[in-house]
């Protein structure tokens, strides 16, 4: 019977291994609450670009600025490193050191690259007039859409710095919880983005 | 007993492995195609400029209940909590969107 239960409690309960002590509880719940407080932080930044998003002040506006097949790249991108991300936790709770690690190092390469697109297309529209001392409307596209370049940098230093700690110690009971709520993270970057390149960007090209 | 109870068990904990992976590449998809979706929506201009926003706004609702409860596994069991907060921050999100909107 005692063996069952060991049985149970490590290769039986596939997506657990981040709850299997309270403090590890404790994170993903605190990382919740984080999570519904960024939601908010999101959309005062959502509602002041919304608001703001006609006042360009005589310089380009948002439907000659926005280019719908970089944003459908990046988009791309962002969608399939979410994809990477969930199947590194898949793998962690089969405890596959190397394959999490592979699908966690594409993760951070995507999240790589979106970011390099993004910081072309802000040069580009800085080339076109369109700044952060500009206008309204490009005071809050930066603090919008800056904003989640800021949290993808973030978590692309974050999840590194993770491999690294996973690469040494392994998946334990107390590198799990870390790097299931570092995933969590990853995804929420992803959901924001979802809203940028439909509020933003679609609506931006509608007018 | 107790082998056959384990080895049963675990043939089930691999075929759960094997069907959770697939749910996430079959959400993926979804979320490529609604993506698709909007993106089509607003360059073919296929409907109604009155019609586009609450459209695209619809897929993208889709999209983030597939991340939810899919990438960030909401649909598992012991997540109540989880789903109240993160209801809680959409709620007091939506006030503060639709009220700076207005303001």
């Amino acid at each position: 019977m005692e063996v069952n239960t060991e049985i149970k409690s490590t290769r039986n309960m596939p997506n657990h291994l981040e709850t299997t002590t309270l403090e590890g509880r404790n994170k993903v719940l605190g990382f919740w609450l984080f999570l519904a407080a960024e939601t908010v932080l999101f959309a005062c930044l959502f509602g002041t670009y919304l608001a703001l998003r006609h006042q360009s002040m005589g310089g380009p506006e948002s439907s000659e600025l926005y280019d719908l097949s970089l944003i459908a790249v990046s988009t791309a991108i962002l969608l399939t490193s979410s994809l990477t991300s969930v199947l590194a936790m898949a793998k962690m709770n089969q405890y596959k050191l190397k394959a999490m690690l592979t699908w966690l190092g594409i993760t951070v390469l995507l999240g790589l690259s979106f970011l390099v697109l993004e910081i072309y297309e802000f040069v580009h529209y800085v080339h076109l007039g369109h700044t952060f001392m500009n206008s309204a409307f490009g005071s809050s596209f930066y603090a919008l859409v800056g904003t989640h370049g800021a949290h993808v940098t973030f978590g692309i230093v974050w999840i590194t710095t993770l491999m690294f700690q996973a690469a040494k110690q392994g998946i334990t009971r107390e590198t799990a919880p870390k790097l299931f709520v570092s995933s969590l993270y990853w995804h929420f970057i992803d959901v924001v983005w979802i809203f940028i390149f439909t509020l933003v960007y679609l609506l931006g090209k509608v007018g | 007993m107790v082998q056959q109870q384990n080895q049963s068990s675990r043939g089930r904990a691999v075929s759960d492995k094997a069907n959770r992976e697939m749910k996430y590449v079959i959400s993926f998809i979804f979320m490529i195609l609604l993506t698709a979706a909007a993106f089509y929506l607003v360059s073919t201009g296929a409907v109604a400029e009155h019609l586009i926003l609450p459209l695209i706004l619809i897929l993208a609702t889709i999209q983030v209940f597939l991340q939810l409860f899919t990438f960030m596994h909401l649909d598992q069991k012991g997540t109540a909590f989880y789903t109240i907060f993160i209801i809680a921050g959409i709620f007091f999100a939506a006030v503060c969107v639709v009220g700076i909107v207005l303001m």
